[in-house]
């Protein structure tokens, strides 16, 4: 890369001479058009006279902007923030020089607002670690012309490694949000608003600093986007009345709040923003999330998510510094955010599918099919009184009350799933009444949300079946009772090949299942029935 | 190491060459310029310890009057 440098003093011993050309001193006659970009090192000369020194300081900006005016504008412009090395001030309220430099460096600022290609450096991060005897060796100075130390050359040319690192960095642009153990402790689904825990004492106070943390970055221009499985209603109910709610819809410039599969969400999100999937960064709190959007949409970076809530902020400031650190702000990041909320609005949306057997099949996943046991008993039911989201008929049952059926001759199965990502133990139960001789009826079946998404109730429901099937019960009768929660069951039975003969006034359906073949299960579960 | 070997391992990596010769001075080195007579001046003063002054850096025009500039100061 060739660089041109614009200097008032010598700064060869900063910058070397590899690739790099220098103008004479504080001359800009010369604007050279074969070379990459530019960088602007002027250092504030020594002279007693503040007066004439803070004129001369206030003739570079000129000199600045006419060299600014005559370069390509796509091309780099670095400008090095001015720093007093070596202030004389004959009186202690002798400001002139001050005022001078800082009017200089706040008109870099806002050049740097409006053309895209000036990149501010701010120089007192440099100098601000030495004094002026050691910032300014007079004897070297007095040889070379080069105010600033040549033996700070080394640790400048460190520092200015780092610098033109920060300058290069291609910043992420999205940042993609789960909702439920991401934004806050707990699922908003079976907790309920008041249920999460967000603010007050720890673990919610973590994710109130994480959330208050995330909405800077969307202030200076990250856009945020939510894909989450939720039910929106909850999560609007969420943002309307929890207090302690930082990051509210309107800091959203796109959501996903529905149940299907995060790889075709994030697709849509990238649709809808108009953003490549090499700017989006996803954050889950559940590995086997995570694992799919890596396996499927590899450009997506998906950073590890802490696993205690106190590593947050640590976890965030990682974040910014890896993903989003820039090294300066333009006015129209900042606006970023409004303007891809609009495009979005603009935008319509288009469904896309995703391919997930290759990676369910991945996962390895294990179920056990396990009958009601005085050991698994008190987890039934504690599922059936807290399950609300994949619940067929919402039915709250006691241990007293299992007890009761299963004396009356009902069978009870709960489900425990592994998979490579770990243990999720009892997620799931069905409780099946004996009708006729031939007839079982499906009085619940439920399913707790960690285990969604991998068909797992698919084929916890074909194993049931197909022992049913082998044991000669010809037909099965099911019921989907409709709550503010299970939405997303009310289609479940016509999916798993179930014939509706009837739906209700309240929007409950009634299905019946004649058991004439073997359900087909996916061969990629391992399921032992016990 | 000895002093000589110090200075000519400085020199290399001022000057930014492998191969460096006892006859070496600023007349026959291209990349002996003024702005790295400094630099080596200012490396050599922190590696021996020694303040060098104007007149004296500007003296130390080829290797052997650099050695012997140095030995001086550490006597």
């Amino acid at each position: 890369m060739n660089t041109f440098v614009y200097r008032n003093q010598t700064v060869e011993t900063l910058f070397g001479d590899d690739g790099i050309a220098y103008s004479g001193y504080g001359d800009i006659s010369l604007v050279p058009q074969d070379v990459d970009r530019y960088i602007w090192c002027y250092q504030v000369p020594v002279n007693a006279d503040s007066t004439q020194l803070a004129q001369e300081i206030a003739s570079y900006r000129d000199k600045l902007e006419l060299v600014l005016s005559k370069i390509d504008a796509h091309k780099p412009f670095i400008i090095f923030s001015l720093v007093n090395l070596f202030p004389i001030k004959l009186t202690g309220d002798d400001v002139a020089v001050d005022h001078a430099v800082m009017d200089f460096n706040r008109h870099v600022a806002q050049l740097a607002d409006h053309h895209p290609n000036v990149k501010r450096v701010d120089f007192s991060d440099f100098t601000s670690r030495y004094d002026a005897y050691t910032l300014v060796n007079w004897k070297y100075f007095l040889m070379s012309q080069s105010l600033i130390n040549p033996k700070l050359a080394r640790d400048f040319q460190a520092w200015w490694r780092r610098i033109e690192g920060e300058l290069a960095l291609k910043r992420k642009k999205c940042l993609v949000l789960d909702l439920d153990n991401t934004l806050w402790d707990g699922v908003l689904g079976e907790d309920g608003v008041d249920g999460i825990k967000l603010g007050g004492d720890y673990p919610g106070n973590a994710f109130s600093y994480w959330q208050r943390a995330l909405l800077q970055l969307s202030r200076n221009g990250v856009i945020l986007a939510i894909c989450s499985k939720n039910n929106e209603a909850d999560v609007q109910e969420a943002w309307d009345c929890n207090p302690f709610m930082e990051l509210k819809r309107e800091h959203f410039s796109a959501l996903r709040i529905n149940w299907t599969d995060k790889v075709t969400n994030i697709r849509d999100i990238a649709d809808e923003l108009n953003i490549g999937l090499d700017s989006f960064v996803f954050i889950d709190d559940n590995p086997a999330e995570r694992e799919l959007v890596k396996q499927m949409l590899p450009q997506v970076t998906v950073p590890d998510f802490p696993e205690k809530p106190y590593m947050l902020m640590p976890f965030f400031k990682e974040l910014v510094e890896r993903y989003f650190r820039i090294y300066a702000v333009t006015a129209e990041d900042r606006n970023k955010t409004q303007q891809y909320q609009a495009n979005a609005m603009r935008r319509a949306q288009q469904a896309r599918f995703a391919d997930l057997d290759s990676y369910l099949r991945s996962l390895l996943m294990e179920i056990d099919i396990i009958p009601a046991d005085d050991f698994n008993m008190p987890r039934i039911a504690q599922m059936t009184q807290k399950t609300n989201q994949f619940n067929l008929t919402t039915r709250r049952y006691t241990e007293a009350d299992i007890r009761q059926r299963l004396n009356d001759g009902w069978r009870v199965y709960c489900m425990s799933v592994r998979d490579r990502f770990g243990d999720s133990g009892v997620t799931g139960a069905i409780f099946l009444e004996q009708i006729d001789w031939d007839t079982v009826g499906i009085d619940s079946l439920l399913l707790s949300c960690r285990v969604l998404g991998k068909g797992i109730e698919d084929a916890f429901l074909g194993t049931v079946l197909n022992l049913l099937h082998d044991e000669g019960v010809q037909k099965v009768v099911a019921d989907y009772l409709p709550t503010a929660k299970n939405g997303q069951t009310a289609d479940f039975y016509d999916r798993i090949g179930m014939e509706c003969i009837g739906i209700a006034d309240d929007s409950s359906k009634h299905y019946v299942m004649t058991l004439d073949k073997e359900t087909e299960i996916k061969d990629y579960y391992k399921i032992k029935v016990l | 190491m000895n002093l000589e070997d110090q200075v000519m391992e400085i020199m290399r990596s001022v000057f930014g060459i492998e191969e460096i010769s006892t006859d070496i001075s600023q007349k026959n080195c291209e990349r002996w310029d003024s702005l790295r007579h400094l630099t080596m001046a200012s490396e050599l003063e922190d590696a021996f310890d020694i303040e060098l002054e104007p007149e004296e850096i500007a003296e130390m025009t080829d290797f052997s009057r650099v050695v012997s500039m140095i030995n001086s100061k550490l006597k």
